[in-house]
């Protein structure tokens, strides 16, 4: 690659070496913070009105779009090299399935059943690791340390 | 160092784009360089979302968890100063990209310029953040060992009453029913939900973690602007301040986010 630049030192056609970027218009940077701002004060406007479910949905989307303005243009990332783009994404991806994995254990791990005093899954009502089994001991027969090794305070003492 | 490099390029230092100033020894050409240290901060910028991404993940959950508490209190936080703050920070980030701009085209004083608009910015944000917070610390919404809801919590903590002793004037203690309202952005007096320490906790946390990266900006911006008044950087050599501003967008970034999740979602009245 260099010995092929210095061959062709004054040809400009050539890899030179010299950094190249695309270099956008003042005007065009403008347009994209206008754009910005149009997206801010609609993400607030909305957000007077009750859309139910969708409140969220509407914000991240016009959040992520305004995101993505910045990270194209403002970080260079429409007119960049390829594999910083998948840095990024990768990076976002990774965070999607890391709050989806927690999401997961959240929903299948055993919570306290306070009749019972054991660990349950809360779907199927089966007894969950962690804990005594929920089906085959009740409250009042536990150990009394039982429900503290589990890992959780007794009902009673709950704070919340 | 400089001979090694000179003696290792010997054959061929004839070529005046070969060895300028800015162009460190173990890099063949500038564009080799500056496509480096492009992706080691796209790298740095993966970090940092994953560092924000655990505090993601927890607003994630605990909303997941009790949505009602994230209605009820995110009426203590005010739209309009939020907002300001959103187009304070997207100004500065087109600041950011003009000043990258400048230099691209060589105009070193209009890139200073620039960055010194952008500086400018960040304090401007950092003040509306600094009347923000400390409004909530006045009305008493700062989590810690004294933050709970009296009602739930049973009250007593280490022989203490929870939640009084932020209320404690003098000798006078207002009565927990009292230390349970604050008048919120709206000028409605309300009952602060039961566990709105998980809310404003994930808001201190989270707006206080960009805050420092909004300070950490502002140095790495002050350092590129010294440098670039010191006629350091060139058409041909921009990249800390292409690197400078990348930083400073990925807070803008951050902020995009931060902005809807903390002050918007949530059933209006």
């Amino acid at each position: 690659m260099v010995t092929e630049a210095h061959a062709h030192a004054h040809d400009e056609h050539e890899d030179d070496g010299a950094v190249h970027v695309h270099i956008a218009s003042t005007p065009f940077y403008i347009g994209i913070f206008l754009v910005l701002i149009c997206l801010t004060v609609l993400t607030v406007k909305v957000s007077y009105y009750d859309f139910g479910a969708a409140n969220i949905v509407i914000a991240m989307v016009i959040a992520t779009t305004k995101a993505g303005l910045v990270a194209a243009f403002f970080m260079h990332l429409r007119h960049d090299k390829l594999f910083n783009t998948l840095s990024f994404l990768g990076a976002l991806l990774f965070l999607g399935i890391f709050i989806l994995l927690t999401y997961d254990d959240l929903s299948k791990r055993g919570r306290l059943d306070p009749a019972y005093g054991g660990r349950v899954n809360v779907q199927t009502g089966q007894a969950a690791p962690g804990g005594p089994p929920a089906t085959s001991a009740t409250y009042d027969a536990l150990p009394e340390e039982a429900p503290a090794t589990s890992g959780a305070p007794r009902p009673a003492q709950k704070r919340e | 160092m400089a001979n090694v490099s000179d003696t290792a390029h010997a054959g061929h230092d004839d070529h005046a784009h070969a060895h300028p100033s800015f162009l460190q020894h173990h890099f063949d050409t500038p564009t080799q360089q500056f496509n480096a240290s492009k992706l080691g901060m796209w790298v740095f910028i993966a970090t940092e979302i994953l560092m924000f991404g655990g505090l993601f993940c927890a607003y994630a959950i605990w909303r997941g968890l009790d949505p009602q508490v994230f209605d009820d209190a995110h009426h203590f936080l005010n739209k309009i100063m939020g907002a300001t703050n959103t187009v304070v920070l997207l100004f500065s980030s087109l600041t950011a990209a003009l000043a990258v701009r400048s230099a691209q085209v060589g105009k070193r004083n209009l890139t200073s310029f620039y960055l010194v608009v952008t500086l400018l910015c960040a304090a401007a944000f950092l003040v509306v953040k600094y009347f923000e917070y400390s409004h909530k610390f006045h009305l008493g919404l700062l989590p810690g060992h004294c933050f709970g809801h009296p009602g739930l919590s049973g009250a007593i903590e280490n022989g203490r009453e929870v939640g009084t002793c932020l209320r404690t004037t003098g000798t006078q203690t207002t009565s927990m029913p009292e230390w349970v309202k604050a008048v919120d952005e709206g000028g409605q007096t309300r009952v602060l939900p039961p566990r709105a320490n998980m809310f404003f906790g994930l808001y201190f946390v989270m707006t206080g973690l960009h805050g420092l990266h909004v300070l950490v900006g502002m140095g790495i911006l002050t350092w590129v602007l010294i440098k670039n008044v010191q006629g350091k950087f060139s058409k041909e050599y921009f990249t800390p301040i292409d690197i400078g501003a990348l930083y400073w967008h990925l807070v803008d970034l951050v902020w995009i986010y931060l902005f809807p999740l903390l002050y918007l979602v949530g059933k209006p009245e």
